[in-house]
């Protein structure tokens, strides 16, 4: 027998279509499914603005003009009314030119010349402009930096994970955390998943019961290769592992950091913590620049002795998968479209809101995480996510020490580490003095 | 009749209002409270004067906030107040003790610094300053903050919580600079020197015997850890005749200190390098806690700061320098004697408990000539000169400040050991803490007997340290233990 009733999709939908704008629930899509243990209740999900609603002017500042920084920039244009991009900065004047090509192609939007800085301190230009929201999208290395400068200037931020590449710079990001949220700010980091409809429909039925405890979770970023630059007549080598730095650990975290963490902080947000201990493998064996591995295979350990099986490769041709799997005393879940319980009769299943057309209403997660920043920041409900980024993002930093090291690495050991990555001193164009091995764990046979 | 109750209520109300009011001011506090310096260190601390112009009061401390308990505990410490104000003497007091932050903590409410310290994360902290409240809301549990910030209602200058960069530097040009080691003319007695400084440290010879290890069961205050008893046989050793003086410390500081931190080196990629002996980093604070330098004896160094220091001063002396065994430190403290301590004496009459000592007083007049302890020491330690030395020669085995071995701490260490004589044991192979011997100026007549055995406290003794990593050179939270070196004889090392 099931208590919830069902309510009319088409009249809801009809009715925010009529402005525009408009909140899409889970209550369209309220439905039971029948188990061995009867009728279980699916409760209703989050609601979510299909656009962010009108307000002050907001004025973006975008640092780092590569593919994510330009792609950010649009995904914020398209996010609702009264939005424009004032200023941007990156370190060379080749990714600023192409950033206000690709804004003139895709969205005929202009960057006027007094708004665009070139250089390492270019971040400082940008927050000098007249910016009251800031996208933060260079290679990870830099961002603890930038958003402690942005806190400081009483600046929302839009950052992309991960946030910090060390636990020196998690550490950074955590404070720096604190103060937005005591400062009023607000903060959305770009684990997307957190903004994507199905997995927060899943997570609201997960947090009422109907997986039971967690006792599993499994994560996964199998799948080919990023992109890679090979050193080219001209640049410094500075140069080319800022042009190559998803494949230079101390830039972008490695890919268990700078990927997987995705994955990661879907089993951190739906068991609600971090795990406290790690033993991890991993090894290079095809990557063709830089000093990252390409493949990872952790145990993370959560307090109640909960684990978490990570597993990411960025190798061609090979198994791919990326998904995450949670079991609970009752069942199992994908985290985006399904609950079952253990027979595999489905509980729960997801169901796509879409128009009378057929056409799907959910909104672009990149546009959602926007959305969801800009509707905090005009409508005064403060959100600051960088913590919680920072949580995932040291357990993937400790999934990736452990693998190096070939020890166990703990949580309390994370939070007291020095362990700082990059060159010392200055960060310039020109050689970069630093470890460049590639980490070996163990002792050879003898 | 109802009126005039009503009216009576109001003016007692009304007086008991003033009255709470009029006993709160800080002039009140002052008019009683006779301890040296607390008004103007009040005046030199940031409470009273700020750039925000608000002045924290006495009670906005020592009393916790209103309706939290406000006029129960004003009550309770005015009661208190005035049967001292009446009835002791305020020369009686130890003033050294009460500033100490463990007493400190019991009459500074956590509840009024943060009634108006309410965000730990203001903008413009500092980056030291963000990682220290990162981990203080992560131990919230174990930390107050006046455990850090001591300071801001009583200035001191010897407890500011800063990195101490200008520590150990001294300031004024050493009158002979030692070049060559100390000369060793068979086993007797010499004079070490510290090449390339000038300090210098009597060591006395240990002669090697056989001496029973532990206390009977039947010795006072003794404690389980303590026994068995067992036979053991040391090899002759040389000890330093004095606790390592902070002069003798500074040497190897000022020669060996680093700027950088290494503890967790082990994540770092590649392999690690291990070159010259590399010291401690800068202290946090004054580790001398401002009781002076000189020949006063060094503390507040980890022991692993305390074994690098060994290692130092075996490589500038070309002598086998190290930290005594557990054994090595009983038989030389004991210096040929089988009672609780090296003298005549019984431990229950050197200690505040008991009806006959409560009545009639500690009579210290034994221990006093060779142990600085809890009754005289005036809560800090003191200089060598102070006592007098055991049958060895040794000064200080006993109290002053304890002293770290080189075993690990098992309780039941003792009994593990093989049947028989044991010979120049050195203690369980694994552990996590370490052996410390001799009590401290902190304990009382139980504490510092020959047997009595205690261990170093990792976790404890770094609570305040901010930074992170802890420091594996300094505690932050341990100001009783400091250590004494013993030197290998053999005959090969005699000069020729």
């Amino acid at each position: 027998m099931s208590s919830t009733k069902r309510t009319s999709r088409r009249r809801f939908i009809e009715n925010t279509a009529a402005i525009g704008i408009g909140a899409i629930g889970a209550t369209q899509l309220l439905k039971s499914c029948t188990s061995e243990e009867g009728t279980v209740s699916a409760v209703a999900g989050p609601e979510f603005l299909r656009s962010a609603p009108d307000g002050e002017p907001l004025k973006a500042g975008v640092i780092g003009c590569g593919g994510r920084g330009t792609g950010a920039a649009i995904n914020f244009l398209d996010a609702g009314p009264n939005l424009s991009i004032v200023a941007i900065g990156d370190v060379f004047q080749d990714r600023v030119d192409r950033f206000r090509r690709d804004l003139k192609e895709q969205r005929d939007y202009e960057i006027p010349d007094a708004g665009c800085f070139v250089g390492f301190d270019a971040f400082k230009r940008v927050l000098e402009a007249d910016v009251n929201y800031v996208i933060l999208a260079t290679p990870p290395y830099f961002r603890p930096e930038h958003f402690q400068a942005c806190v400081e200037a009483r600046k929302d931020v839009f950052m992309e994970k991960p946030v910090a590449v060390d636990p020196v710079g998690v550490r950074a990001i955590m404070a720096a955390s604190k103060q937005a949220e005591a400062a009023g700010l607000s903060v959305i980091t770009g684990t997307q998943r957190r903004h994507q409809w199905p997995y927060n429909n899943v997570f609201t039925q997960v947090k009422a019961g109907m997986l039971g405890d967690i006792v599993a979770t499994n994560v996964y970023w199998n799948m080919s290769k990023l992109w890679h630059n090979d050193l080219a007549p001209g640049w410094t080598e500075m140069e080319w592992m800022l042009r190559d730095w998803v494949n230079w650990t101390w830039l972008s975290g490695d890919h268990i950091v700078e990927q997987h963490i995705h994955n990661i902080d879907v089993s951190n947000w739906f068991t609600g913590k971090a795990p406290v201990e790690a033993v991890g493998m991993g090894s290079r064996l095809r990557r063709p620049t830089g000093d990252c591995y390409d493949n990872f295979s952790v145990d993370f350990i959560y307090d109640d002795q909960v684990h978490m099986n990570s597993m990411c490769r960025q190798i061609n041709d090979c198994a791919d998968n990326v998904s995450e799997y949670i079991r609970g005393t009752k069942g199992y879940t994908d985290c985006r479209s399904f609950i079952r319980d253990h027979a595999g009769n489905l509980l729960y299943e997801y169901e796509e809101p879409t128009d009378e057309q057929g056409e799907s209403l959910e909104v672009d997660p990149y546009v959602q995480e926007h959305i969801d920043l800009i509707t905090a920041i005009r409508t005064g409900n403060q959100i600051v996510e960088a913590e919680e980024t920072a949580k995932s993002n040291l357990t993937a930093i400790m999934g990736r020490q452990s693998a190096y090291t070939g020890k166990k690495v703990t949580w309390e050991e994370m939070m007291g580490s020095d362990l700082k990555l990059g060159p010392e001193g200055e960060i310039a164009l020109g050689p970069v003095e630093m470890n460049k091995m590639v980490p070996v764990a163990g002792s050879a046979a003898s | 009749m109802f009126l005039l109750g009503v009216l009576f209520a109001a003016l007692v109300f009304f007086l008991g209002n003033k009255a709470v009011t009029a006993t709160s001011t800080d002039e009140f506090c002052a008019s009683c409270h006779i301890h040296p310096h607390s008004t103007q260190s009040w005046k030199l601390s940031t409470h009273y004067d700020n750039q925000r112009g608000i002045r924290v009061h006495c009670v906005d401390c020592h009393l916790p906030p209103h309706g939290e308990g406000y006029l129960v505990q004003k009550a309770r410490t005015g009661m208190r107040d005035v049967w001292g104000k009446l009835f002791k003497d305020p020369e009686s007091f130890n003033w050294e003790a009460k500033s100490q932050i463990e007493y400190a903590k019991t009459h500074t409410y956590q509840a009024s610094c943060t009634r108006c310290h309410q965000n730990n994360f203001p903008l413009g902290l500092t980056e030291k300053g963000r990682e220290a409240h990162l981990y203080y809301e992560d131990h919230a549990d174990e930390l107050q903050c006046i455990n850090c910030h001591i300071t801001v209602g009583h200035y001191d200058p010897d407890r500011l919580h800063d990195q101490n960069t200008s520590f150990g530097i001294s300031e004024t040009a050493p009158s002979e600079i030692y070049t060559e080691p100390g000369r060793v003319e068979g086993f007797s007695n010499f004079t070490e020197y510290i090449p390339g400084s000038s300090v210098s440290f009597e060591m006395v010879t240990v002669p090697g015997g056989t001496f029973r290890m532990g206390s009977p069961e039947d010795e006072p205050f003794r404690e389980d850890d303590e026994g068995p008893a067992r036979e053991v046989s040391i090899s002759s050793f040389f000890m330093a005749k004095v606790e390592v003086t902070w002069d003798e410390y500074l040497a190897f500081y000022s020669q060996t200190a680093a700027t950088g931190k290494t503890t967790d080196a082990y994540l770092l990629r590649g392999s690690s390098e291990v070159d010259a002996i590399s010291g401690p980093t800068s202290p946090y604070g004054a580790p001398d806690q401002g009781w002076g330098k000189g020949n006063m004896p060094a503390i507040t160094m980890t022991h692993q700061a305390a074994e690098v220091y060994c290692q130092w001063l075996t490589e500038v002396t070309g002598k086998n320098y190290r930290l005594p065994t557990e054994a090595e430190w009983e038989y030389a403290a004991r210096g040929g004697t089988s009672t609780p301590y090296f003298f005549e004496g019984n431990p229950k009459r050197y200690v505040r408990q008991g009806l006959r000592n409560k009545i009639f007083g500690v009579d210290t007049t034994g221990i006093n000539r060779y142990v600085i302890y809890a009754e005289n020491s005036l809560a800090r330690s003191n200089p060598p000169s102070a006592v007098q030395s055991n049958p060895f020669g040794l000064i200080n085995m006993l109290g002053n400040v304890a002293e770290f071995c080189s075993d690990r701490y098992a309780p039941e260490a003792y009994g593990d050991y093989p049947e028989g004589i044991l010979q120049d044991p050195t203690g369980p192979v694994s552990g996590d803490e370490f052996v410390i011997r001799g009590g401290s100026y902190m304990d009382d007549a139980a504490g510092v007997r020959c047997a009595s055995r205690d261990y170093t406290r990792s976790g404890p003794w770094l609570k305040t340290d901010p930074q992170i990593p802890k420091s594996i050179w300094w505690y932050s939270d341990c100001t009783h233990v400091g250590f004494r070196v013993v030197c290998d004889y053999d005959e090969q090392m005699v000069s020729k």
